[in-house]
């Protein structure tokens, strides 16, 4: 009896100490600089579902011990501070990232170490076109924001359109997504004026001017953070939103941006973002804003949701795989036509090829209410997922 | 219409000289007077923005004892920080200041995120300001007109104190030969703590005065010194009607640019910067180095 009850006890408490260990997610945010406020709304959405995950046993009977640290936004930043949660802090998984240089700067280490990468805010459809067989998304990407801006623009009843962007990537590809997918659906659209601040511009007076002199019907833009709120608060001064009938920009309802501008926001703006706090009108919802506001005492923005529903579809992802080895995973992922997750702002479908989630998008007019300090979304305009699933080069 | 359009285009251009004018003309100061390659610039213009929205809670009604409010604290400011660490380094090599004015930038970043946050602050416009004016048929903001008058008087004055008073005299023998001036009995260190906060409170005047028009955010620091040592090469580093010409160079620029190459419109500060490096490389209205002996 001696000879076989050591080694089993032996066995038994290796398997629980194995049990109790956590699961280690190093997650790269960016908390410095201009677009700290984003990087904070992701820590928290995903602080948050790590300690709802948590609170229910872990996964797999494992806790979850999220480590956040800031990549300033920095490719070079981003990649050291990965390698070193990689090597140093013998993380599983990696997550999260706001910039879109930074994430085409970290995922080539996916392959090298062999561990996965979550991705929940940047946007460039290039990071999911490279088929890199490790990187994952769980928000929708530029070209999908920009495929829905246009299944929205086709139906408005306007043809000259102009476009002011931020001259960087983003801007220029969103421009080129839109513009092209729009004049697909609708050819009788023309392009009178481009404009192309720089990225961080302080001063739009003569970009607004030069576009107003085009007489756009309806203007695409993709400024975002400070630069839309700088941007929206310059031209309603020069009374271009009453000379233009529709502005549409896909990253504009941003909680960053409709926040600082508070009541000073120009109504009637046709916005979107990749998630709004007051949709869909479910308990599911309701019952995320409750939490999110609870804990951190503000509304979760989109970037808040993206990485809190992007934890916990990873959590899902482990579970059904019963392991947290990378192909383990990724057979997780994309078994049974890709993983499928009901997330506060509905179902994410994660397609098997490019690992990319497609969702539906809202979009909506800005309007103040007495209820809120700053703008919120009326006559909501649902995009369906089907309308933003774009053909992917990737084979699996 | 198209003249009337041009006009208006100037204005905007002029509207954006100003506010490059505001922050980069105590850089060429305090360059000038005192030799100070001063990275940190930007760093107190940004914490006007702020000082502006903290004494007024973010109200519009209280903007222009606001603004007063934040030329006297800049002025402290700036005085303070002479005293306390820049005067430490006027002996030293110049790795020193840039060492200096740089860690400066850093944690004023840093408490400016600790005290306000890291999202954008935004100001009302005032109350004054908040119809457009019709030019030419066209809404253009009144408070341009009032940045470019800001910009105008502050050049004005500055312009006046410098050639018509004994002190302005004092700043201007300081940037030709210090030893002299201390040797005829100017108190230099004195001048300098006044130059430096002239310098500061000049800054933070730019920055509480571009808050109705823009957003206040812990990174605006950086940006700011960028743009400000663009318009003094430009311009020429230590000379204050350098800054005002660079400044205007740029704006123009800017304002006609984006109508004939909007493709182009992030180049043109730069290939104008490139362009004067190339044929005045101490700037168009700076003095070429001379040669010690």
């Amino acid at each position: 009896m001696k000879g076989w009850f050591a080694p089993l006890l032996l066995a038994l408490g290796l398997a629980l100490a194995q049990s109790q260990q956590p699961i280690k997610i190093g997650a790269l945010f960016t908390l410095s600089g201009n677009f700290a406020g984003y990087g904070k709304s992701g820590s928290q959405g995903a602080q948050l579902a790590a300690e709802e995950i948590n609170a229910r046993g872990g996964v797999l009977g494992r806790p979850i011990q999220l480590i956040v640290v800031d990549d300033q936004g920095n490719p070079d930043v981003g990649v050291r501070e990965a390698r070193r949660l990689i090597l140093q802090e013998k993380v599983d998984f990696l997550f999260g990232i706001d910039s879109s240089s930074v994430s085409l700067a970290v995922a080539p280490l996916t392959d090298e170490y062999k561990i996965p990468l979550v991705v929940t805010h940047a946007a460039t459809p290039n990071l999911t076109e490279q088929c890199r067989p490790y990187v994952f998304r769980t928000s929708n990407n530029a070209r999908m924001d920009s495929w829905a801006a246009a299944a929205l623009a086709a139906t408005l009843p306007v043809k000259r359109w102009a476009n002011i962007g931020p001259d960087y990537e983003f801007g220029r590809v969103s421009w080129q997504d839109f513009i092209t997918r729009l004049k697909q659906l609708r050819p009788d659209v023309e392009v009178v004026s481009e404009q192309w601040p720089r990225f961080g511009s302080t001063d739009y007076a003569s970009f607004i001017t030069a576009l107003t002199r085009a007489r756009p019907e309806a203007v695409f833009s993709t400024l975002w953070a400070g630069d839309m709120v700088i941007f929206a608060r310059q031209a309603k001064q020069f009374g271009f939103f009453n000379q233009v009938r529709y502005f549409m920009n896909p990253v504009g309802a941003a909680l960053e941006v409709l926040g600082p501008l508070g009541k000073e926001a120009p109504e009637g703006l046709l916005v979107s973002a990749r998630y709004w706090f007051l949709y869909p009108n479910t308990e599911r919802n309701k019952a995320f804003v409750e939490a999110y506001r609870k804990r951190f005492g503000e509304y979760p923005s989109y970037n808040a949701e993206e990485a809190y529903a992007g934890l916990h579809m990873l959590a899902r992802a482990i579970e059904k795989a019963r392991s947290t080895q990378a192909d383990a995973v990724k057979r997780a992922f994309e078994a049974d036509g890709g993983l499928v997750y009901e997330a506060p702002e509905g179902r994410k479908w994660m397609r098997p090829e490019d690992h990319q989630v497609f969702e539906g998008l809202v979009w909506g007019y800005t309007k103040h209410t007495p209820d809120y300090p700053f703008a919120i979304l009326e006559r909501m305009r649902i995009v369906p997922a089907t309308d933003t699933i774009y053909p992917t080069r990737c084979k699996r | 219409m198209d003249l009337g359009f041009y006009a208006l285009q100037l204005l905007t251009g002029l509207a954006y000289a100003s506010t490059l004018f505001l922050l980069s003309v105590g850089l060429s100061l305090i360059f000038g007077a005192m030799g100070i390659v001063n990275f940190a610039h930007g760093s107190f213009y940004m914490l006007g923005a702020y000082f502006l929205y903290a004494f007024t809670r973010g109200q519009a009604d209280g903007f222009w004892g606001g603004l007063l409010l934040v030329l006297a604290t800049g002025f402290v400011i700036g005085a303070f920080v002479e005293r306390i660490f820049i005067r430490r380094v006027y002996a030293r090599p110049e790795e020193y200041q840039i060492l200096l004015t740089y860690a400066l930038l850093l944690i004023i970043e840093d408490l400016v995120r600790f005290f306000f946050g890291t999202g954008y602050r935004a100001f009302p416009m005032p109350q004054a300001f908040a119809g457009p004016l019709f030019l030419f048929g066209t809404p253009f903001p009144s408070y341009y007109l009032f940045l470019i008058g800001l910009a105008a008087i502050s050049a004005l004055l500055l312009g006046l104190f410098l050639y018509r008073t004994r002190l302005g005299a004092w700043i201007r023998a300081a940037t030709q030969d210090r030893e002299m001036l201390e040797a005829l009995g100017v108190n230099v260190p004195l001048l300098y703590t006044v130059v430096f906060g002239m310098g500061i409170a000049l800054a933070a005047l730019g920055g509480a005065a571009l808050l109705p028009m823009q957003a206040a955010t812990p990174g605006m620091a950086v940006d700011a010194v960028i743009n400000a040592f663009i318009v003094v090469v430009i311009g020429g580093l230590a000379s204050v009607w350098g800054a005002l010409l660079g400044a205007v160079l740029i704006g123009l620029v800017q304002a006609l640019g984006v109508l004939f190459l909007p493709e182009w419109a992030m180049v043109f500060p730069f290939a104008l910067m490139a362009l004067v490096l190339l044929l005045r490389p101490w700037g168009l209205l700076g003095r070429p180095p001379a040669v010690r002996t």
